[in-house]
């Protein structure tokens, strides 16, 4: 079997071995609770001075795997309800054990994935006692065009440590369905967004805050998204009434990914009958890279190919080699299956018939 | 649905560009992001089609709806806004090349006609570039100095003595929420000789951003989302109110091209103050280090990790280990913020730092020392300066996806076989430079090199200022008679009296008397700390009024730097004088000498000798009160009683009458 390792895992395990995934944070630190206090008198601070410093305390950034090219390690996230959660885009960014969360005061937590919902490209991680405070969830809370919105984001992963969020000023444009014109635009999520006049949807800007002239919530920053005929990028975020119907999934269970509860199979799907080797299991959480598919079997049939990142099987969340051979377990060898894999920059989905 | 979408953005395009051609208010900002890249509408329409599906929401055409009338509070808001924006703008300035080619920004704070701008924005052309401003004319302009670390360089325009200037705001006031604007000329636009102004928010303060390419850092910035283009470098950022926070200078641009992805950095105008004079001074700056390095521990803590034990930190008592909690009084507590604080800071400066030790917390005050060998800098220079036009701007498919660092925005260049932009050659000159700038250079006598300087020409204006401002009181006999000073040590009853000579220096103290050669031989007893320092201080307070800074050695016009204890800043001259380097503050209203430092290398304490009380008198300033101290340790203060010149040599006609004078209580 020849040994083919894809560049953008290369980096990982680089990263793993040196048992650093945080090593790119090594420019920041803590800082001292009250390290912000550079302020001047309240006094003599605008609403919109006040509105923002407030705000900016609710957005953290993320840090994880990744790091390659196009591919960055990084991201946004919103704390939100009693502050125990954090909503953030669902990335490979979050292929980790432990998200590693720095606090707008430089404080560094670890959050776990609580659940992920895939349609929405949304993820939910739990930080315990993380001391912030979370925006409320309101349905109500829909942008309307030619409304003022900020957004709040460590696009750039300009802010480090103790340093906060970056914010930015738009006008809402739109409120429109994304399309997935294939080869267009690669995402996932193909329901309505909210579009803005002003480049929010930079890297690492991911799962940062959209707010209104009232410091609420309205929208979550969407991954990056470009127009692959016209070279154009969309600038968007998810409405809020998506995002609570996708929060309130994930919390109920719904939308989440785990495969644990489900019983194995006595006959179950195996990869060397699918016909795939997927790439060697060297780190914890290998991603499941397929790194050559055996000519004429069900994968190849299927469309399947070498290099593809298996993302989600049956809509159960692969998060690593294990993961996927896990999830297989539980599918009846006689039973066809779905899976999302990334294919470069393309999200594809894929049925897998025996 | 879609149509009346596309409408309304081709008719936002279309007021931008009426807008522009009145007089470029608040509508230019609209232009860069819908009009100004995609004048045929590609990119708007790329949008509505393809990325979105049947635009949903009720988007009333203008021409349907009848608009209320704005709340007066707006209309006055929007006024103020026009107005502000209408000042600044005429402090703007276009930067060209001298055949009108390329293009940057910069701003005008002086007006006799300094303009701020970035090194990246004048390297490319040399010394010599031509100003652009909105009262329609060109003038001519050369570089005086050059800060690469710092990304700053400071122009002479000449052609006016009135030049409109910006008013200098407080960057140490911006905080994210606040709304701002640039000037300048992105995608050199202005060759109209009118600057483009985008508006925008504050979106971050006090940003570090590592070096980019060479080294060129950017510490403590200002961040954007105002629009800051390729063109816009060099070019002021604006309060609200119209007042000059910041340079831009540097945007991220990452995987989407050369264009504006809403981050653009700001040189604070905090730290392009602090270098102001010393880029007049026309040398090549160097940037500072503290001379120690640090760590973050896993509590927060700031600690030194590595320090020199040749830098003025550890004299000062800092150690290996020791907390750092402020600089210049800045909470630290983060390496970004430590070296945030460092960036702002020319070389040489003091800054105050409180550090904790095992056993107390200090407070004290260090000097910085230069970031760079002077080889090393020469070499950057060599780099990054070109008389040659520089290549296009990348397209965006040759931009590559994985730089994470961001990048300075480059000067635009025309493209291949198009022809220069600029205003036609000759345009806005006045007569006399106008006609002789085709046969020969009208400001080649405002050029000289000299190696540590982008142009020498500049230290020799600064130094002529400050002889010209003591002239008045500065009637020293020329000759070679003793000057003696009698007075007593301060709080006692010892005598001190001071002797100097072209040949001797004498220092008494009570019944002590030291003689040093007045021409070499200071060193050790600078070194050892000896209180004869004083009198080699007086020696030089001597010639610097008998025969001027420059029959005494070198001498070189640094900037304006601070004094501890002092408010304000003070114009710094560096004498070499055989073997000891003199720093000379003088004031910059007066001319006074207010301190004297004697160096005789970087790893010990200079002697600081401070004139505390300076009698006028007789066309003369005498000291009246003398303190000497070393490091922050003050050894010896002297009150003055009597200045005497002892008899023997021919004093100038008219001036005896100064020979002897007493002093005043």
């Amino acid at each position: 079997m020849k040994f083919r390792v894809p560049i953008f895992l290369a980096v990982i395990i680089a990263e793993f071995l040196a048992n650093a995934p945080m090593q790119s944070l090594a420019r920041e630190s803590f800082g001292p609770v009250d390290s912000g206090a550079e302020r001047i008198d309240a006094s003599e601070e605008s609403d919109l001075e006040v509105l923002l410093g407030r705000a900016e305390r609710s957005v953290v950034k993320l840090y994880g795997a990744g790091g390659a090219r196009g591919l960055e390690s990084y991201q946004s996230g919103v704390v939100v309800g009693d502050g125990s959660l954090i909503l953030t885009s669902w990335s490979t960014v979050l292929d980790v054990d432990k998200v590693r969360v720095v606090t707008f005061d430089g404080r560094r937590l670890d959050a776990e994935i609580a659940g992920v919902d895939p349609q929405c490209e949304l993820a939910l991680l739990r930080v315990p006692n993380s001391g912030l405070l979370g925006f409320e969830l309101d349905p109500q809370n829909i942008a309307k065009i030619g409304q003022r919105v900020f957004a709040i984001t460590n696009l750039f992963g300009i802010a480090a440590g103790n340093e906060a969020c970056s914010s930015q000023k738009g006008v809402v444009m739109a409120m429109s369905p994304l399309t997935t014109r294939k080869g267009a635009m690669k995402t996932l999520y193909q329901g309505r967004v909210v579009v803005v006049d002003v480049m929010t949807n930079n890297p690492g800007a991911t799962g940062g805050a959209l707010i209104d002239l009232s410091g609420r919530l309205v929208g979550i920053v969407g991954k990056e998204l470009r127009d692959e005929q016209a070279g154009i990028w969309l600038n968007y975020a998810l409405p809020m009434d998506v995002i609570k119907n996708s929060v309130d999934r994930i919390l109920s269970g719904q939308a989440n990914m785990a495969a644990a509860n489900t019983q194995a199979v006595p006959q179950p799907h195996r990869l060397n009958d699918l016909g795939i080797a997927l790439i060697p299991d060297v780190i914890p959480k290998t991603p499941a890279f397929i790194d050559w598919v055996r000519e004429d079997s069900i994968a190849a049939r299927s469309g399947l190919k070498s290099n593809d990142l298996i993302l989600l099987v049956n809509d159960s969340r692969v998060d690593s080699r294990k993961g996927l051979e896990r999830i297989l377990s539980t599918i009846n060898r006689g039973d066809s299956f779905a899976v999302l894999v990334q294919r470069g920059q393309e999200l594809i989905k894929i049925q897998v018939r025996p | 649905m879609e149509k009346s979408i596309k409408t309304s953005i081709a008719r936002t395009a279309s007021a931008g560009w009426i807008g522009y051609a009145r007089g470029f208010h608040l509508v230019a900002a609209w232009l860069l992001v819908f009009g100004g890249l995609a004048p045929d509408g590609v990119h708007s329409r790329a949008i509505g089609q393809s990325a979105t599906d049947g635009l949903q929401g009720e988007v009333p055409s203008p021409l349907q709806t009848t608009q209320p009338e704005p709340a007066p509070e707006v209309l006055q808001a929007q006024k103020q806004r026009i107005e502000a924006m209408r000042v600044a703008s005429q402090a703007t300035v276009g930067v060209f090349g001298v055949d009108g080619q390329g293009g940057g920004s910069g701003v005008c704070i002086t007006p006799d006609g300094y303009v701020l701008t970035n090194f990246h924005v004048s390297s490319p052309f040399g010394h010599r570039m031509r100003c652009g401003l909105n009262d329609g004319k060109m003038y001519e302009a050369v570089v005086a100095g050059i800060d690469p670390t710092g990304d700053l360089a400071v122009l002479k325009m000449y052609g006016r003595e009135d030049f409109p200037v910006a008013k200098i705001g407080d960057s140490d006031r911006v905080r994210v929420g606040q709304w701002c604007f640039a000037a300048g000329n992105p995608f050199v636009l202005a060759t109209n000789l009118q600057p483009t102004v985008t508006y925008g928010l504050i979106s971050g303060v006090r940003r570090y951003q590592y070096p980019a390419g060479t080294i060129l850092e950017y510490s403590d910035c200002i961040q954007t989302d105002a629009a800051i283009n390729p063109g816009n470098s060099g070019g002021p950022l604006f309060n609200a109110q119209g007042e000059l926070i910041g340079i831009n200078g540097r945007c991220s641009f990452e995987k989407r091209g050369r264009v504006n992805v809403g981050v653009g950095y700001a040189i604070s105008i905090r730290q392009a103050m602090n270098f102001f004079w010393h880029l007049r001074s026309g040398r090549v700056l160097d940037h500072a280090t503290l001379g120690f390095t640090v760590a973050t521990d896993a509590k927060g803590k700031v600690t030194v990790s590595n320090i020199l034990e040749s830098s003025d930190a550890y004299r000062r008592g800092l150690r290996y280990g020791d907390e750092i909690l402020r600089l210049d009084d800045r909470q630290i507590g983060t390496t970004n913020q430590l070296k945030n604080v460092t960036g702002i800071f020319p070389p040489q400066w003091r800054v105050a730092l409180r550090f904790r030790n095992e056993t107390d917390t200090v407070d004290t005050a260090i000097r910085l020392q230069n970031l760079h060998l002077p080889s090393e800098l020469e070499e950057i220079v060599k780099g990054e300066s070109s008389e040659e036009p520089r290549a296009p701007p990348k397209s965006p498919q040759q931009e590559p996806e994985d730089t994470p660092n961001p990048e300075s925005p480059d000067t635009e260049q025309p493209k291949p076989g198009e022809p220069p932009k600029g205003a036609p050659p000759g345009r806005g000159l006045r007569g006399k430079e106008g006609a002789s700038r085709k046969e020969k250079d009208s400001l080649a006598d405002r050029y000289e090199t000299k190696r540590g300087f982008s142009n020498y020409y500049f230290n020799r204006v600064e130094l002529d200022r400050i002889v010209a401002l003591q002239k008045p009181r500065n009637q020293w006999p020329k000759s070679d008679e003793a000057w003696v000073l009698s007075g007593t040590v301060v709080g006692e009853t010892t005598n001190v009296q001071t002797r100097v000579t072209d040949g001797v220096i004498g220092f008494t103290l009570g019944d002590k008397t030291e003689s040093v050669d007045s021409k070499r031989g200071w060193t050790p007893w600078i070194q050892q700390q000896s209180l004869v320092s004083l009198a080699f201080a007086l020696r030089t307070w001597q010639q610097w009024h008998q025969s001027g800074p420059r029959m005494m050695g070198e001498a070189i016009y640094i900037g304006r730097s601070p004094l501890v204890g002092r408010t304000g800043l003070f114009d710094t001259t560096r004498i070499t004088l055989g073997e000891v380097d003199s720093v000379i503050y003088t004031s910059p209203e007066t001319g006074t000498i207010e301190c004297i430092e004697l160096f005789t290398d970087n790893q010990s304490d200079p002697a600081e000798i401070y004139f505390e009380k300076v009698q006028r008198n007789g066309g003369r300033e005498i000291p009246e009160r003398v303190r000497l101290a070393f490091g922050l340790e003050t050894r010896l203060v002297v009150d003055i009683a009597r200045s005497e010149w002892e008899p023997g040599t021919v004093l100038d006609s008219g001036k005896e009458d100064a020979g002897k004078e007493k002093g005043g209580d």
